[in-house]
C-alpha cells in the first residue's frame, strides 16, 4: 500500500518536472514596472518565433527591487528605467530602448504645452494653483500625483525634472503607473508622469518645452523630447544564459522586434530597418 | 503468566508515534516564531539605539529622514544617519484604526444582534455565510474599491475648493485621505466582528433568556441586557482580533489613505478627516525598496518590530479581558 502511494508521488512530481526541462526552457526576469507592456510584448512574440522553446516569467515588482533579484540571482535579468547607480554593484546595463516620459493632466484641463520649469515648480510646491499655470483655464488647486520611491521613473523624475531635490509633501506617491494614470483619468485638478505606453483614454499628454510627448519625436541623439530615457536590461556580471543573450539581441537589433516595441508604447532605439 | 501485548518485531512504542510527530511541529513553529521575533527586534536595534524614546516623539517629517537614512546607507558604515521620529506614522496608525474599529465595533454589535435575535431563520441563513465570506476577501479588492469609486468621489464631491486652497503646497485634498482609510477599513473590519459576535450571542444559554423573557421583560431589553452583555468575552475577543488585523492591515491603506507622512491634526476643524496620512504598515510597503541601505533597513525593520509588539501587546489585552469576564458566563 506504502509503496503503491510512494509509486504515484514519484510518477506525479516526474509529470511536473518532465515538460519544463525537455520542451521550453523558462527566463526568469523582474523590475521595472513602466517597461512590462513593452517587454511583454517581446515576450509574447519571442515566445511565438521560438514556436514555445522560450519562455518567460517577468514580476513587475519596481526596477530598484528587479536589480536587487538579479545581485542575489533570483533573476536571470532585471527591466530598469533608470541609469545605473553605485548600489547596482554587480550588474551590468544594456540599453534596449527608448522611452518618453510623459507629463498628463485631466482632458478637462486645456492646458496644451508645459515646461520643464513649471513642471519643477509645481512638484516642489512653489504652484499651487492651476491659475499659476496660463492656458490651463482652471482656477483650483493642483493635485500632483507620482511615484513613490519604488522603481526608476521617479529616479528618472527626480534626475530629469526635479534637480534631485524631493518632492513637496503635497504629492501623492502613488504604489504603480497604472495608479498614477488612473488618478489623472478621474481627478479634474490632477498632474501626473508615467511612460509613453501608458497613453491613452482617460489622461493628456502635454507638450514639454514645446514638444509633444509622441514616439516619432523620442530619439537617441540629439535627445529631441526633453524626457526622453533608455530603458534598459540589467544582467549579471557574472554571464548570461545563451538563451537570454539571443533575445536580448533579436530584442534590441531584429527588425521584426521594432514594430512590436512601436506598438506597445516603447521606441526602438538600435533596430536596424526592415529589408524593403 | 506473561501476556503479550505486542508482537516482537513492531515497533515499540506504536501509539506515541503521532504525539511525537506532532509535538515536534508545535516545537518548529514556535521556534520559528522566536526566530521571527529575534530577527525583527535584532536588524531593529540600530534604530531603537541611536534615537531612545525619541523614537516614538514628534520632530522633523518623517520622509525626510527617511531619505536622509537611505541616502546615508550608501556611502561607508560611519556616516550611517538614523534619526528618525515616528510620531505621524503612529498617529496616523492610531486614528485610522481607532476610527474604523470604534464605527465597526458599533454597526457589527447592532448587526449581530440583528442577525440572531431578530431576523427571521430565511435571512438569517442567507446573511450568515455572506457575512463569513466578506471576512475573507483579499484587502487588494477593497484597495482597488477604494482607488477607484471612494477616493474619486471623496476628492471631487465632498472636499471643496477653499478647502483645498487653505492647505496648498503643504498637503493636497484628492481623496486620499483618512476618511477613505478608515471607511474600507470598517468594511474590511465589520464583517470579522459580525461573526464573531454573533457566534457568542448566540451561545448565550437560552433558558436565561427564556427566564428574562417569561419575568415579563421585552425582548429588546433581554438581548441588550442578558445575550450582549453574557456576550461580552465575545465582543473583546472580535473587537481585539479586529484591532491586530487593522494595524497590520498594508496593501489597502497604502492605495487610498494617501503617502504622505502626515499626521492629520482635528484642530483642524472637519478638513481634517479629509486630510491624507499614512500609517506604519504602509510605510514598510512604500519604501521596500530602500532595503538595501543598511540604516534604512534597520529602520524599517524598528517599525515592523513596533507592530509586532502591537499585535502581541493586544492579544494579551485581549486574553486579560477575556479570563476576567468569563466567569459571568458564555465564551467566546
Amino acid at each position: 500500500m506504502r509503496r503503491k502511494t510512494f509509486a504515484i508521488t514519484a510518477i506525479a512530481l516526474l509529470g511536473l518536472v518532465v515538460p519544463a526541462s525537455a520542451g521550453a526552457k523558462t527566463i526568469i526576469g523582474s523590475g521595472s514596472v513602466a517597461m512590462q507592456p513593452v517587454l511583454q510584448a517581446l515576450f509574447a512574440q519571442y515566445t511565438k518565433q521560438t514556436h514555445g522553446k522560450v519562455k518567460f516569467v517577468y514580476t513587475a515588482n519596481g526596477g530598484n527591487a528587479g536589480v536587487k533579484d538579479v545581485q542575489n540571482g533570483t533573476s536571470q535579468f532585471a527591466g530598469n528605467a533608470r541609469t545605473p547607480l553605485p548600489s547596482d554593484a554587480g550588474t551590468t546595463y544594456i540599453k534596449m530602448f527608448l522611452d518618453g516620459l510623459c507629463i498628463d493632466v485631466n482632458p478637462k484641463n486645456k492646458l496644451g504645452n508645459i515646461t520643464i520649469q513649471q513642471v519643477h515648480d509645481i512638484y516642489r510646491g512653489l504652484i499651487t494653483n492651476w491659475n499659476q499655470v496660463p492656458g490651463s483655464g482652471l482656477e483650483t488647486t493642483i493635485d500632483p500625483v507620482g511615484r513613490d520611491t519604488n522603481g526608476g521613473t521617479y529616479n528618472f523624475f527626480l534626475q530629469a525634472v526635479l534637480n534631485n531635490e524631493l518632492p513637496s509633501s503635497n504629492v501623492n506617491a502613488l504604489t504603480s503607473d497604472g495608479l498614477v494614470a488612473n488618478a489623472v483619468k478621474q481627478d479634474p485638478n490632477a498632474i501626473g508622469y508615467d511612460g509613453l505606453a501608458w497613453q491613452g483614454k482617460g489622461q493628456k499628454a502635454l507638450k514639454v518645452n514645446g514638444v509633444p510627448c509622441q514616439s516619432s519625436k523620442i530619439s537617441v541623439e540629439p535627445l529631441k523630447y526633453p524626457l526622453s530615457r533608455y530603458l534598459f536590461l540589467v544582467v549579471p556580471n557574472s554571464g548570461v544564459s545563451p538563451a537570454l543573450q539571443k533575445f536580448i539581441d533579436w530584442a534590441r537589433t531584429s527588425p521584426e522586434a521594432a514594430p512590436t516595441i512601436l506598438k506597445a508604447g516603447g521606441v526602438p532605439a538600435f533596430n536596424k530597418k526592415a529589408k524593403k | 503468566m506473561e501476556v503479550e501485548y505486542l508482537p516482537e518485531d513492531g515497533p515499540r512504542v506504536p501509539d506515541q508515534r503521532a504525539e511525537r510527530l506532532l509535538g515536534a511541529l508545535v516545537c518548529t513553529v514556535v521556534a520559528l516564531l522566536l526566530a521571527l521575533i529575534a530577527t525583527v527586534f535584532f536588524r531593529a536595534w540600530p534604530s531603537f539605539a541611536h534615537n531612545g524614546l525619541a523614537w516614538f516623539g514628534a520632530g522633523g517629517n518623517v520622509d525626510e529622514q527617511i531619505n536622509q537614512i537611505y541616502l546615508s546607507g550608501l556611502g561607508g558604515s560611519e556616516g550611517y544617519v538614523y534619526t528618525f521620529h515616528a510620531w505621524q506614522l503612529l498617529w496616523s496608525t492610531f486614528l485610522i484604526t481607532g476610527g474604523a474599529v470604534l464605527l465597526a465595533l458599533f454597526s457589527s454589535l447592532f448587526v449581530a444582534v440583528f442577525l440572531v435575535e431578530f431576523a427571521p431563520e430565511w435571512m438569517s441563513n442567507v446573511l450568515a455565510p455572506v457575512v463569513r465570506f466578506l471576512a475573507s476577501v483579499p484587502s487588494v479588492i477593497y484597495g482597488l474599491l477604494g482607488v477607484l469609486v471612494i477616493v474619486p468621489f471623496i476628492g471631487n464631491h465632498l472636499v471643496t475648493e477653499p478647502q483645498k486652497a487653505s492647505v496648498a503646497g503643504v498637503i493636497s485634498l484628492s481623496g486620499y485621505s483618512l476618511l477613505a482609510g478608515v471607511l474600507i477599513l470598517t468594511v474590511m473590519i465589520a464583517p470579522l466582528m459580525t461573526s464573531i459576535f454573533s457566534d457568542g450571542i448566540r451561545s448565550v444559554r437560552p433558558g436565561w433568556l427564556e427566564g428574562s423573557l417569561a419575568l415579563g421583560v421585552n425582548r429588546w431589553r433581554t438581548t441588550w441586557k442578558i445575550a450582549v452583555r453574557t456576550a461580552r468575552p465575545a465582543i473583546v475577543a472580535g473587537t481585539v482580533l479586529a484591532t491586530a488585523r487593522a494595524i497590520g492591515e498594508a496593501v489597502m491603506l497604502a492605495m487610498v489613505s494617501g503617502s504622505v507622512a502626515f499626521a492629520p491634526n482635528p484642530a483642524d476643524g472637519l478638513i481634517f478627516i479629509f486630510e491624507p496620512s499614512r500609517p506604519l504598515a504602509p510605510t514598510i510597503v512604500k519604501n521596500i525598496d530602500l532595503l538595501g541601505s543598511k540604516p534604512a533597513n534597520s529602520t524599517l525593520f524598528a517599525i515592523a518590530a513596533v507592530l509586532l509588539l502591537s499585535a502581541a501587546t493586544f492579544s494579551l489585552a485581549g486574553w486579560a479581558a477575556r479570563r476576567s469576564m468569563s466567569k459571568y458566563g458564555a465564551t467566546a
